[in-house]
């Protein structure tokens, strides 16, 4: 099903490329007008001289366009920026040219050059994208984190930003179950960004795709983020947004969808929660809402019903104060204090009860605040560090376990 | 033509014995001063000579010098201007050597001859020994409390001159008891709702353990601190003449009987410098904040503020209860065994509900940065502090008091002190598997967290510390100290470990 071809592996070229995308004042329509005219060698010749452009060309370009660019081709060393991309093992395609991605070709605005590193086939997968919020609840992670094992197990690809919060989890939970994934990123493909995400960006360039129209080098400014975002709602067959605040990036990602008249669901959170504002608007909005993993199996049109009852839920039964103070933590995130003053019980007695609470999985801690994991999001008792992958790959999810049919593979 | 008074001065904390001596002798009219006399302290000279002509007595146009021996230390501070007149009178004629013999004064003299009061009155009675000493009148319940002779309080430098020709007895200046002393410590009453917070101050009393109270503006954490004082016992003898000659050597504001036995409570500023904390100064070497917070609470505000240098100089005392200040030619050692308690916000815009925080990922990251480190390593108890709840706020029922409080503390100290000869903070990790049995719950429960990777080693002798004290607040009177820890104790010890900056761990 290699319904894309094989970059050639031409690294004169992808410097070209790279250097061409680098110039200051080079947007992606400035570039794509270019080398619609010109082959990307003969455009970097062109521009080296400032009058060196086809005198119809040098038209759309200002005197000081032309002359920046052609002191910043003199003075740039191509073979120097081939070999470090292709170090990088990047590859590289011009709009209109034979790697292009198909999916960018029909869009409004078309990315003039997409660079990526890892495999270009995953495009050809059937693909979900899931964003949100960079600073989510742990409810929040959980289901990006639930939801893209689940969908990678289906074989689907999932799309996200590589970003802090829900973007990261959602290649974590898709990587845990080997599935296809692909990052699209807002800055260079040579700098990991956020840096705490290091790892898990060379394990996306290992195991998936990582896509951006910017050439190595570019820092992540704050501008590239909207614009990586059409890129990301553009791959997308489906944008799930897990968890978003009124305002936010995953919203831009919402409306570069609409324009693209791709499908946006959301996934339904607590009134009390800042970190659902958005998300739980978008449903207003008439977004249909995700509550398991087959809601989106639905849309992508791979499953022909919802799962009709949850298995049985393997966590420890609860006794009766436990269960007061798991009613109350549905309610909203609670603090210690308030689970004292609420069930009016001393500070020892809560705090015992909560530690069985999150020994047995029912509850998690962020900042003193004790919040609710829901028998959906599935999380084992064993959070948080760097262990936490293997325990979530190794518990699997209880409601798989069955032989009910899932449909592997497109 | 000869004459030597007794007196003292101030070094770090602790007083200094210096012999004044006076010599007049023929040559041209004139006042030197040797003995390394520091700005202050030289110009004694002119506060002496109006003082004595306006008692009525002639100032001797000779040659008048002044040694104050030991030669080689500095000498600071105006304590030593009421000697130096005894001792020019004396050497002029006007009051003979056997009068002075078993005196020592100490005393700031004004123009007009009146003798007003200067710190550290405490520790220079302290060095007279069994001298009598003279010390400005306002100073004499300070003086009583250090002196080993009589005391003998003088208002004014014609009295003492009177007394010491026989003209009069010593004048009889009302020491007058002052009322009852009123503690003006803030009272735990006042506190409303905040169970966790409450109850963590408790647990800081009981084992002395540093805390650290993390959260949101608002929040009452200096409302908080500043209760810590009241729950703790009131200091033992010892202890309280410490604390005393610090604060007077300090020039601090003594209790009005002149006896600090309560645990001091100080606040420093989060501008304060290192030689304020510290303590120092080219000659002085004056006591610092966590010197004058000795036996005591340091409480630092807005920890995260505090100049890295100044945190990090707070590390050796923390471990040493002692701090060496050493200058080119003088060095003290100043005592500053001091409980320290710090509050911070959890980040930046101050937190909230999870996902409700607004910094970006740039100011969180540097809030953090100048939080971690080995400061962070002291904190045995880290406390989550919400803001409590409308109703709570405007109810007009009392809370728990103070007393009430501090009587389980005493309780719970006697049965640390009684199993260990310490409080449970000083426990180590050897003491800790001697002192703090854990039964199988309690150890399950830390397993947990341990596999989790939320403890570390570290953190286990923290919760082990804690929970020891938590059990010492619950056992009752008489029954074995060495009680086992139970699962409760040691689940209440957890929750009293908040996060700086609480971020959800990137999980999948």
């Amino acid at each position: 099903m290699s319904l894309i071809p094989e970059a050639p592996a031409d690294p004169a070229e992808v410097g070209v490329l790279a250097i061409l995308a680098g110039l200051s004042g080079m947007g992606p329509r400035r570039l794509r007008l270019l080398l619609a005219h010109l082959d990307p060698i003969d455009a970097f010749h062109a521009l080296a001289d400032p009058g060196g452009l086809p005198s119809d060309l040098a038209d759309f370009y200002s005197l000081d366009l032309r002359r920046g660019w052609a002191v910043a081709v003199r003075s740039c060393n191509l073979e120097q920026v081939a070999t470090n991309c292709a170090e990088l093992g990047l590859r590289a395609a011009a709009f209109g040219s034979a790697q292009y991605p198909r999916l960018l070709l029909a869009d409004p605005v078309p990315p003039a050059v997409m660079f990526w590193r890892g495999e270009l086939q995953c495009l050809a997968e059937r693909r979900v994208g899931i964003v949100g919020t960079r600073n989510p609840t742990r409810s929040g992670v959980a289901t990006a984190g639930t939801l893209a094992q689940e969908l990678a197990e289906a074989g689907i690809a999932v799309v996200s930003g590589l970003a802090r919060g829900i973007d990261g989890a959602a290649h974590r939970g898709a990587l845990s179950a080997r599935g296809p994934v692909i990052a699209v990123v807002g800055n260079g493909p040579d700098k990991a960004y956020p840096a705490s995400h290091r790892d898990l960006w060379q394990q996306v360039c290992d195991h998936g795709l990582l896509i951006t129209e910017w050439p190595p080098g570019v820092p992540p400014d704050s501008y590239r983020f909207p614009m990586r975002n059409r890129i990301l709602a553009a791959l997308s067959e489906v944008v799930v947004v897990v968890e978003s605040r009124e305002r936010g990036g995953s919203l831009s990602t919402v409306r570069e969808a609409s324009l693209r008249g791709i499908p946006v669901m959301a996934v339904p959170g607590s009134l009390h929660t800042r970190a659902s504002a958005g998300t739980n608007q978008l449903l207003c909005d008439g977004a249909p809402p995700v509550t398991c993993t087959e809601d989106v199996l639905v849309a992508l049109g791979l499953h022909s019903q919802r799962r009709s009852d949850l298995a049985q839920d393997p966590r420890p039964a609860v006794g009766q104060m436990e269960a007061a103070i798991l009613d109350r933590c549905r309610i909203r995130p609670q603090t210690l204090d308030d689970l004292c003053r609420g069930l009016a019980i001393t500070v020892s007695t809560a705090a015992l009860a909560v530690a069985r609470l999150e020994r047995d999985g029912w509850v998690a801690e962020t900042g003193g605040w004790f919040e609710v994991l829901g028998a959906w999001a599935g999380t084992p008792s064993a959070e948080a560090g760097e262990g936490a992958e293997h325990d979530i790959a190794d518990a699997g999810c209880p409601e798989h376990s069955g032989p009910e049919a899932i449909p592997y593979g497109t | 033509m000869f004459a030597t008074v007794a007196s003292a001065s101030i070094l770090g904390a602790a007083g200094h014995r210096v012999t004044v001596e006076v010599h007049i002798g023929n040559g041209l009219p004139g006042f030197t001063m040797v003995g390394l006399p520091d700005e202050t302290c030289r110009e004694a000279r002119d506060r002496v000579r109006a003082a004595i002509l306006s008692t009525g007595l002639c100032w001797p146009d000779r040659r008048i010098t002044v040694n104050l021996a030991p030669s080689r230390h500095r000498k600071t501070g105006t304590g030593l201007d009421l000697a130096i007149a005894i001792g020019v009178l004396s050497a002029n004629g006007n009051i003979t050597a056997d009068a002075i013999a078993d005196l020592g004064c100490v005393g700031e003299l004004g123009l007009d001859g009146s003798v007003r009061p200067v710190p550290g009155i405490a520790p220079m009675v302290g060095v007279l020994g069994d001298l009598d000493a003279v010390v400005p009148a306002r100073s004499v319940h300070e003086a009583l409390r250090a002196a080993g002779g009589r005391v003998r309080p003088v208002a004014h430098l014609s009295e003492l001159v009177s007394v010491l020709t026989g003209e009069a007895p010593w004048p009889d200046h009302q020491v007058e008891a002052p009322d009852a002393v009123v503690d003006l410590v803030a009272d735990l009453a006042d506190v409303h709702g905040q169970p966790v917070a409450r109850r963590a101050l408790e647990i800081a009393a009981a084992g002395s353990h540093h805390m650290l109270l993390v959260g949101p503006p608002g929040s009452g954490k200096t409302m908080l601190a500043r209760r810590l004082p009241g729950l703790l016992p009131r200091l033992e003898r010892d202890a309280a003449m410490e604390v005393t000659m610090i604060h007077s050597a300090a020039g601090v504001r003594l209790p009005p009987l002149g006896f600090v036995d309560l645990p001091p409570f100080r606040a420093p500023h989060h501008s304060s410098s290192n030689v304020a904390l510290v303590g120092g100064g080219s000659h002085l070497l004056r006591p610092g904040e966590i010197s004058l917070a000795h036996r005591g609470v340091l409480f630092l505000d807005e920890l995260g503020e505090f100049a890295p240098s100044v945190l990090d100089a707070l590390r050796q005392p923390l471990e040493e209860g002692v701090i060496h200040v050493a200058r080119a030619h003088v060095h003290a050692d100043l005592p500053a065994r001091f409980q320290l308690v710090a509050a911070t916000n959890p980040c930046p815009c101050g937190g909230g509900p999870p996902g409700s925080c607004q910094c970006d990922e740039t100011s969180r990251q540097r809030y953090l940065r100048r939080l971690s480190g080995p400061l962070m390593d002291r904190f045995d108890l880290r406390v989550a502090v919400h803001p409590p709840d409308v109703e709570e706020i405007l109810t007009t029922q009392t809370s728990e008091p103070s007393s009430a409080v501090a009587a389980r503390v005493l309780q719970a100290r006697q049965v640390a002190v009684s199993r260990s000869g310490c409080t449970n903070a000083e426990l180590d990790g050897a003491a800790l598997d001697l002192h703090a049995p854990l039964s199988d719950a309690a150890r399950s429960l830390l397993r947990f967290e341990l596999v989790c990777n939320r403890l570390t080693g570290r953190g286990l002798h923290r919760i082990r510390r804690v929970a020891r004290t938590i059990a010492d607040l619950d056992a009752q009177s008489g029954r074995d100290p060495v009680q086992m820890i139970e699962e409760a104790h040691v689940a209440e010890a957890l929750r009293m470990r908040a996060q700086i900056h609480a971020r959800l761990p990137e999980i999948a």
